[in-house]
């Protein structure tokens, strides 16, 4: 069954229409990659889905209930998770707070002035575990925004991943990256996602073909096909709207 | 144990100053300092740790302030029978009951918006405060008397000393909650919005909510702050809730330090002294208060708290006494320095008459006081730059070594 459905979609930004109609059902369990040209409108779908933007018309579901045009901060507390193109942690705060913000909601402890983040062994441990997991653990006390690149786009994982939610939306995880970090990011992200909903926006056809189960193209706002690998690969459609790029004939070896 | 050293520290410092220093003024002044502690530290609840530039602050302090004398009158006059050891609370509790209808609409959003509209409450109630004789008291104010409430323990609080422990209670107390608050999840979410606020919100928490109750927690401490400032003058005027009051817990904070939880009881302790002390001996101590601001700003952007802190990686290392030698060598000329400038403005503003500074009489009117203080200032300014190469090697000297001492090793 699917996690999180759109309905005929649409956003405009004045007169632009950046989104036209898209549906698109995400199964419960898969990793899906959204992938298009530049300007297709993958992040602006991304943030539509996750409460930044508002919708100009349609429909977006998670779970059986109606999440359009509710407020970021709900939508998380629902189970959905993402990260962002650009970094976007808490600076000044510790790389270990940074993951424990992210835990905080879930473990049901809300805006309270009455509990002590010292006394939460059993939260604190949970971080740091986290941390471990992302390779940071060395990194723990250190303020997040004097981490290198790489170590910034894993806490930026950490982050997204730390409520535990169901489902998962990273945009860009790798972009930036170096091969081998990108490397150790995919087997990093394959990881977390382990049992979980992963979307994800990417542009190395390297690790979407890598990664993803199924593959939805958008291109102009629309989503012209949604399948698997193979058959995303022999589609002349998408063929068509890559204007024959290399990366789609042969998914081995073509950087995007 | 060392977790609660700087706490018992604190609360030994608080108790027994009045025991090295009894004079009335001595006095008088840690009355006010503990005043300013617990006000500074409720504005850094809002800049330091929530991101909240507030340039009308002392709405809070002053509306506990003002209902607070009103209690001690009500006291006075018998119509409630209550210890004005609870003062301060009432201040508190009116204190949030402001900030919460004001932050309902002024925590939407924090940078300019919020500025300006903390800028424009500020203004409407202090123009309000002219206004509603009946409750402010016009220009002159209101004022009561502390000492007609039933006694505390046999103590009727006719001395100042008395009100010093009291208050110091308070302050204590009022730290305490404060530093707890910013390990709770909503302290700790205050940081995270301040830091950004667009994340925050993808991780489950609304900003506006957590801006809310740190606002929240920031009014009813200034409250309690403005509490404390009743209980010690028994009377308060429009001026304890106007700009200039804002503006001063403002420059406490910031000189003391925002980033450090620490840094606005040095910003108070450092200008209340500068107020209380500096203001004895000239008239143009608000101007120094200004170019210490300036220079803070410019050199210290994270205070005075931030430049203690500074030295840490040489103290863990033990090179801290390496750097005592370089610092007097530069900080010496340095001084000289600067006190030549004071001199310097202070002849300008003294016209003519001869006047007494530090160990010297000087007079603007005579052409061999300016020549030896240009003289002095220049060749100090020549020294100190002279030196600033040496203080700068043995800075990076103490801090360089530690870090490769601490990577052998491991």
């Amino acid at each position: 069954m699917s996690i999180l459905s759109l309905r005929n979609v649409s956003k405009s930004f004045g007169k632009t229409e950046i989104i036209r109609g898209v549906n698109l059902d995400i199964q419960a369990g898969e990793r899906h990659a959204i992938i298009g040209p530049n300007g297709a409108g993958k992040s602006t779908l991304f943030h539509l889905i996750s409460g930044k933007y508002q919708l100009s018309s349609g429909r977006i579901t998670f779970r059986d209930q109606e999440i359009q045009n509710h407020p970021p901060y709900e939508i998380a507390r629902l189970g959905l998770a993402r990260s962002f193109q650009v970094t976007n942690i808490f600076p000044r705060l510790s790389v270990f707070e940074n993951v424990r913000c992210g835990m905080l909601w879930k473990q049901g402890l809300g805006y309270s002035f009455r509990h002590l983040l010292g006394r939460q062994t059993e939260l604190n441990a949970r971080a740091m575990h986290l941390l471990e997991e992302i390779s940071l653990s060395d990194r723990a006390n250190f303020p997040a925004g004097e981490l290198a690149y790489a170590q910034q786009r894993a806490l930026e994982l950490g982050v997204a991943i730390a409520s535990g939610a169901d489902l998962i939306m990273l945009d860009e995880p790798v972009a930036g990256m170096s091969l081998s970090e990108a490397e150790a990011a995919v087997s990093l992200i394959r990881k977390i996602t382990e049992g979980k909903t992963l979307v994800m926006v990417e542009h190395d056809m390297n690790i979407v073909f890598d990664v993803a189960d199924r593959i939805s193209v958008l291109v102009y706002g629309e989503i012209i096909a949604s399948d698997s690998p193979q058959a995303i690969r022999a589609n002349p459609k998408v063929q068509e709207a890559y204007l024959g790029e290399a990366i789609l004939t042969d998914a081995g070896g073509e950087d995007a | 144990m060392g977790k609660f050293a700087p706490w018992v520290g604190y609360l030994i410092a608080l108790l027994g100053l009045p025991q090295l220093f009894d004079s009335v003024l001595a006095i008088t002044i840690f009355n006010q300092m503990a005043i300013a502690i617990v006000f500074a530290l409720s504005y850094n609840m809002l800049l330091g740790q929530g991101g909240m530039l507030s340039f009308g602050h002392a709405v809070y302090f002053g509306l506990g302030g003002f209902m607070a004398v009103h209690a001690l009158i009500l006291i006075e006059f018998e119509t409630v029978y209550f210890s004005i050891t609870l003062i301060p609370l009432v201040g508190g509790l009116i204190g949030l009951i402001a900030a919460i209808f004001v932050g309902s609409f002024s925590t939407h959003k924090a940078g300019t918006v919020f500025a300006m509209i903390s800028l424009g409450i500020g203004e409407l109630v202090a123009a309000s405060s002219l206004i509603f004789v009946s409750f402010f008291g016009g220009e002159a104010g209101v004022s009561a008397d502390r000492t007609f409430g039933p006694p505390f323990f046999g103590i009727e609080f006719f001395q100042d000393v008395e009100i010093y422990y009291l208050s110091a209670g308070w302050v204590f107390a009022s730290t305490v909650f404060m530093y707890l608050f910013t390990q709770t999840p909503a302290g700790s979410m205050a940081n995270a919005v301040r830091d950004n606020p667009e994340r925050a919100e993808f991780i489950g928490y609304s900003a506006r909510r957590v801006r809310f109750i740190s606002f929240c927690s920031s009014g009813f401490f200034a409250g309690v702050a403005g509490g404390l400032f009743a209980l010690n003058y028994e009377f308060i005027t429009e001026e304890n809730l106007n700009a200039v009051t804002s503006g001063r817990v403002l420059l406490m904070a910031y000189i003391g330090g925002l980033g450090y939880f620490i840094g606005p009881i040095i910003g108070a302790v450092v200008l209340t002294l500068m107020n209380s002390l500096l203001s004895n001996y000239t008239e143009l101590w608000m101007l120094y208060l200004g170019i210490m601001f300036v220079l803070t700003v410019l050199f210290l952007p994270r205070g005075f708290a931030g430049f203690i802190m500074m030295h840490q990686t040489a103290w863990l290392s033990g090179r801290l006494s390496s750097l005592v030698l370089p610092y007097l060598i530069t900080g010496i000329p340095a001084i000289m320095f600067g006190g030549s400038i004071l001199a310097a403005i202070e002849m300008l503003h003294h016209g003519g008459e001869s006047f007494g500074f530090l160990f010297v009489t000087l007079d603007s009117g005579n052409a061999l006081h300016w020549f030896a203080l240009t003289s002095v200032g220049a060749a100090s300014h020549f020294a100190c730059r002279l030196s600033l190469g040496q203080l700068t090697s043995a800075w990076e000297e103490a801090n360089q070594s530690e870090d490769t001492t601490e990577r052998g090793p491991s």
